[in-house]
């Protein structure tokens, strides 16, 4: 239905609004929470992360959306990696992505108000999913959120680049690499070289 | 102007594979040496990051992107500063050249690929077989195979006996192991009659003169800081410094080759890159090894009363026929066989472990619509980083488990095709831009052909094929080849061969117009074959270097 997606002209408003508004805070403490034995290297997460590029209120929907996308589900998720600050720092090192980060917050919120009456953050969790559902999968695409789906698309791999590159993330996929090998690993069903009779794997 | 007594018997440029090998062997002969090397002397200690995890480094690995164009590249965080890309080179109009330049000592033999196949008659005789394109090569199997076989004595490469006459075997240590992911493949190339092997790889798989076996960390490509696969700084250049006769001076940028009245070399002209300086060393010969590119263009940029389109280009062929390897992935997909299987270390020696050699116009040099033939390598399984999420929609728990159950399943493929030589594919001096030591930079032209596009296309086809015989699923493959200069393979632009005319060097790398400069990287080759080049590169130094040993004895350059 035409006027669901926001028109560009109203996002370009509202970012000129928010640029004029907000103020940055500058370099400050930071921590990619993901501490690592051996390297020597001092352990503190502070106990509030001021954000390098992000506003508040901005820093606080990239989390929401860490969250949203790798959950605290019975094993540590995005929050307990630290990607909001990974996102913070590689976007603050990056003006190609930055306005493409601001545009999109804008967007969601933007999107969140006309939907739901508030700006994402501030939203409960079935309406953020249902919102994010829209974006993320093919058979609930709506005509005119296609600017939202982009931005979904680049938090997503922002988000999954910083859960999966820390301490927490490779220790959930068991990552096998970077160990000290006596001799070439070779595979373990040599009776079995299609594959096809392994056991069955674990739930 | 007086002449002056040569300070060395013979000038190296370059310490990569050629330039190591000649250092070495020259060293070993009793000669004294001056090698000149543009960068700095790496140390492994410091300088390789290989053991480190992405949460040790700042930008997780991906690097800085204010530096970098991309966050998967050759040049990452983990081999930051080893890389440049300063302005050495410049394009013509619709050439697009992406080539990082690695001036450490060692230059790329720090880093590279380790595949090491020799090549064979198919790529020697490659004009004879397949009914005239180009020219043969001077030389025959039979005369290299000698110095392959020290080579691989030297360097250690781990194989087996295949007893395929496309790719002759070598000496080999002990294969690496196959793993899960190899297996599957294996049974689907083994139905489609392709080749699924294990690859040449200079990797030690045990102890090898004296040095400690492979850990199999996985992150070869980052520099060994145990010095388990070949590289010159490990390998060769301990045992030249032995020799005490070996002067290595870093930080060298080599200007041009200069002249004596007689039209024969006197020595060196380089820029120190900490001082500035412009210095000259003498001796009796030079050994020219800077890379492919680099080598052309320290001989076009030699100019003088006897040489006025640079040293031994009387032929007006240096530079030109430049040849890479076209590279790219040519499909990707997943084993569901392996869905939800425990983690494997499937990523041991940068993943490179086998390969699917060339099996394209072998019965007959004409079965396809193209001439002479590719390999592909695959890759895949529990790597570092779960690139396949792109294929995995949605987010919430959900997502998380998929990218868990796949972790084992992801496999790609990229493909090793050799360029044909080509009159629009070339190297000359840039008549404006100098580099930053008032160098004049080559200035590329270069573009895929027709050939290796319909051979991108074939491979495309094939590894669709061999991943669905396999079981698998096929998620995609690349839109293009890579950038050209991506393989860091060139090969070209300073030709061997017997005839003068149309020759820049003779069958052993000395130049055909100045008898005391010799040429020992892959500018001699008549081009790029479906094999790496760096055991070529060896084998051909080796035999260049000792044919100088030989002619320096008696007197003769």
């Amino acid at each position: 239905m035409a006027g669901q997606g926001l028109e560009r002209r109203e996002v370009l408003r509202i970012l000129a609004l928010a640029a004029g508004a907000s103020t940055h805070p500058g370099f400050s403490r930071w921590s990619f929470a993901c501490g690592h034995g051996g390297s020597g290297l001092v352990q503190m997460k502070p106990p509030r992360y001021t954000p390098r590029f992000f506003s508040a209120d901005e820093y606080a929907t990239v989390e929401r959306l860490a969250r949203l996308i790798i959950p605290s589900d019975g094993s540590p998720g995005a929050h307990e990696a630290g990607v909001s600050e990974f996102i913070d720092f590689i976007v603050s090192s990056d003006p190609g992505v930055q306005y493409r980060f601001r545009y999109g917050l804008t967007w969601l919120d933007a999107h969140a108000g006309k939907l739901h009456g508030g700006a994402f953050r501030t939203l409960d969790e079935p309406a953020q999913n249902d919102l994010l559902g829209r974006l993320a999968y093919r058979d609930r695409y709506r005509d005119g959120e296609d600017e939202g789906r982009a931005f979904f698309k680049l938090i997503r791999e922002y988000t999954i680049m910083g859960f999966y590159t820390s301490k927490i993330g490779l220790e959930q996929l068991d990552y096998p690499g970077l160990r000290i090998y006596a001799e070439s690993p070779g595979c373990p069903h040599p009776d079995d070289p299609e594959h096809r009779r392994l056991p069955a794997p674990k739930p | 102007m007086a002449a002056k007594t040569p300070e060395y018997d013979v000038i190296v440029i370059g310490t990569g594979a050629g330039g190591g090998m000649a250092i070495k062997t020259l060293c070993e002969a009793g000669l004294t040496v001056c090698a000149l090397n543009s960068g700095r002397r790496l140390d492994p200690a410091k300088d390789f990051r290989n053991h480190r995890q992405p949460y040790d480094m700042v930008y997780r690995g991906f690097g800085d992107p204010r530096k970098r164009d991309g966050f998967y590249h050759i040049e990452n965080e983990y081999t930051d500063g080893h890389w440049e890309h300063g302005i050495t080179y410049t394009t013509a109009p619709g050439t697009s050249w992406e080539w990082p330049r690695c001036h450490a000592v060692g230059g790329k033999t720090n880093f590279w690929g380790r595949s090491a196949a020799r090549m064979g008659d198919i790529d020697f005789k490659t004009a004879t077989v397949d009914g005239g394109y180009d020219v043969d090569w001077p030389v025959s199997y039979d005369e290299i195979a000698p110095y392959y076989s020290r080579v691989e004595r030297m360097i250690g490469v781990a194989s087996t006996v295949q007893g395929r006459p496309s790719n002759p075997d070598g000496e080999y240590l002990p294969p690496m192991k196959l793993r899960c992911l190899d297996h599957i493949l294996g049974r689907g190339c083994d139905s489609l009659g392709i080749p699924y092997l294990p690859d040449r790889l200079a990797q030690l798989t045990v102890a090898h003169e004296g040095h400690p076996p492979c850990h199999y960390c996985g992150n070869c490509t980052e520099g060994c800081d145990t010095g388990s696969f070949f590289s010159t700084p490990w390998f060769f250049l301990p045992l030249a410094e032995k020799t005490g006769k070996l002067e290595l001076r870093t930080n060298a940028v080599v200007r041009s080759i200069l002249g004596n009245e007689d039209g024969r070399a006197r020595g060196v002209a380089y820029v120190d890159r900490e001082t500035k300086q412009e210095v000259e060393v003498n001796a009796r010969a030079v050994v020219v090894a800077a890379s492919c590119v680099e080598s052309a263009r320290i001989l076009l940029n030699s100019t003088s009363r006897q040489w006025p389109n640079g040293l031994g280009n009387s032929s007006g062929q240096a530079g030109r026929n430049l040849c890479d390897h076209l590279y790219g992935t040519t499909g990707y997909g997943y084993l569901p066989q392996l869905l939800g299987q425990p983690s494997f270390p499937d990523n041991v020696s940068a993943s490179q472990v086998v390969w699917m050699p060339r099996w394209q116009n072998l019965r007959s040099p004409h079965q396809e619509t193209f001439v002479r033939g590719y390999s592909i390598y695959p890759t895949g399984g529990c790597g570092e980083f779960p690139w396949y999420h792109e294929q995995i929609e949605g987010f919430g728990s959900q997502l998380k488990r998929d990218i868990k159950r796949h972790y084992p399943t992801p496999v790609s493929f990229y493909c090793q095709i050799p360029s044909l030589p080509s009159a629009t594919n070339y190297v000359d001096i840039d008549p404006e831009i100098k580099d930053r030591y008032g160098i004049p930079v080559v200035r590329v032209h270069f573009q895929w052909g027709p050939n290796e596009l319909l051979m991108w296309e074939h491979a495309k086809q094939a590894t669709a094929s061999v991943i669905r015989a396999a079981g698998g699923t096929v998620w995609g493959a690349g839109k293009e080849p890579y950038t050209p200069g991506w393989s860091l393979h060139e090969t070209g632009t300073l030709r061997m061969g017997n005839d003068p005319r149309r020759f820049v060097t003779n069958p052993f790398g000395q130049t055909h117009d100045v008898g005391n400069v010799f040429v020992a990287d892959a500018s001699v080759f008549l081009g790029c074959t479906d094999k790496t080049t760096t055991l070529s590169i060896l084998a051909f130094a080796l035999r260049t270097s000792e044919h100088l040993v030989d002619r320096l004895r008696r007197g003769a350059v």
